[in-house]
């Protein structure tokens, strides 16, 4: 296992956790909120909702624009 | 779950119109009044600027455009500062001149409730709510905007709905064809993304679309902070993770086959009109989700 599959790996580790959660969240009653419910929370006040609004703005830029 | 106050708390209180209780109020008080009084007395912008910056969402964004910037993306970096100096000012600017304490809560009705029989942007402010638009901003409309039940509609706006979700559709799927057939990085592909992203940011900046509902669980407290902390340690790694493969790279601009980002293992798949267009029709769904929180 060279240093790309080690860091490849460490990516779907962090994805496979994200979804186990929301799994969670979503087919069992672990009291855990879904990434839906976490993103209403985060975007509760206006700085926070702009905020995220700029952060998913962002993402489109640095895969697309120069 | 309580909400313990934080430094950057205040303005969000200002935002929200939602009072604190009052040892938490204390504790902030006495945390902050301090650095709140110094910044308050300060003259200028850049002291309405420096108040904003508490906020930890404006943190990020500025973490956000200096490592874009050091990357080799100095557009990207210049608009993210600009960004989030300017949310770092409005924030700041609320903070230094709060609006009436009816505001605060706008846009937002309490559960169970049809919009309608709420009537007015105050209606957030008696259920504690958590609104937006600390000077009243975009409250008012987000409550006017909202969506009446489907047996209450007038014929003509039942015929609208479906018309408008459809022109929606079109219009996004036209979109991800579109933009997903310019090469990446061109000025063109530029232009789209950069004209969506700015309407997208600035129509947030009015406030919600519509009438939020009023808190659920976990605005309300039910649920645990060690479920969104759990959430957190998984963003956080993610975040930790990718910034370790960027700087094992031989350069900052220069990709690395051994430690790759993200964006290098997405490569592949942008290169191609097909790929491009599955990306952007993904990056829209989480615009419009996110519009729609």
């Amino acid at each position: 296992m060279n240093s790309h599959d080690v860091t490849v790996a460490g990516y779907l580790v962090v994805l496979s956790a994200g979804i186990i959660l929301q799994l969670l969240a979503t087919r069992t009653r672990a009291r855990i909120p879904s990434l839906g419910a976490v993103l209403a929370w985060a975007m509760n006040t206006r700085t926070r909702r702009v905020g995220m609004l700029v952060a998913w703005a962002w993402i489109g830029l640095h895969f697309f624009a120069r | 779950m309580s909400r313990e106050p934080r430094r950057g708390e205040r303005p969000s209180q200002h935002d929200t119109g939602r009072a604190e209780p009052s040892a938490d109020a204390g504790r902030v008080a006495g945390h902050d009044a301090g650095a709140l009084a110094l910044i308050r007395a300060s003259p200028g912008h850049v002291a309405t600027a420096l108040a904003g910056i508490r906020e930890p969402i404006v943190v990020i964004l500025l973490l956000i455009a200096f490592f874009t910037s050091i990357s080799g993306k100095p557009l990207d970096g210049l608009l993210m500062l600009l960004a989030g100096v300017s949310l770092a000012w409005d924030a700041g600017h609320r903070a230094r001149h709060p609006g009436p304490a009816g505001n605060g809560a706008a846009g937002v009705v309490p559960a169970g409730a049809s919009p309608a029989s709420t009537g007015s942007a105050s209606t957030g402010s008696a259920t504690g709510g958590t609104g937006m638009g600390g000077t009243g901003m975009g409250g008012a409309a987000a409550v006017a905007g909202a969506a009446p039940e489907p047996g209450q509609m007038p014929a003509a706006e039942r015929w609208h709905r479906p018309l408008l979700a459809l022109a929606w559709v079109l219009g996004g799927a036209s979109y991800v064809v579109v933009v997903g057939s310019f090469s990446r990085y061109s000025w063109p592909a530029t232009a789209a993304v950069v004209g969506l992203g700015a309407a997208v940011v600035i129509s947030g900046w009015q406030g919600p679309r519509r009438a939020r509902p009023a808190p659920g669980p976990l605005l309300a407290g039910t649920v645990p902070r060690r479920g969104l902390a759990l959430w957190g340690v998984v963003l956080v790694a993610g975040g930790l993770w990718e910034l370790g493969s960027l700087l094992q790279q031989p350069t900052l601009t220069a990709s690395s086959y051994a430690h790759p980002t993200i964006s290098t293992l997405t490569d592949p798949v942008l290169s191609v009109w097909s790929g491009r267009s599955v990306v952007l029709a993904g990056w829209l769904l989480l615009g419009w989700f996110l519009v729609e929180r």
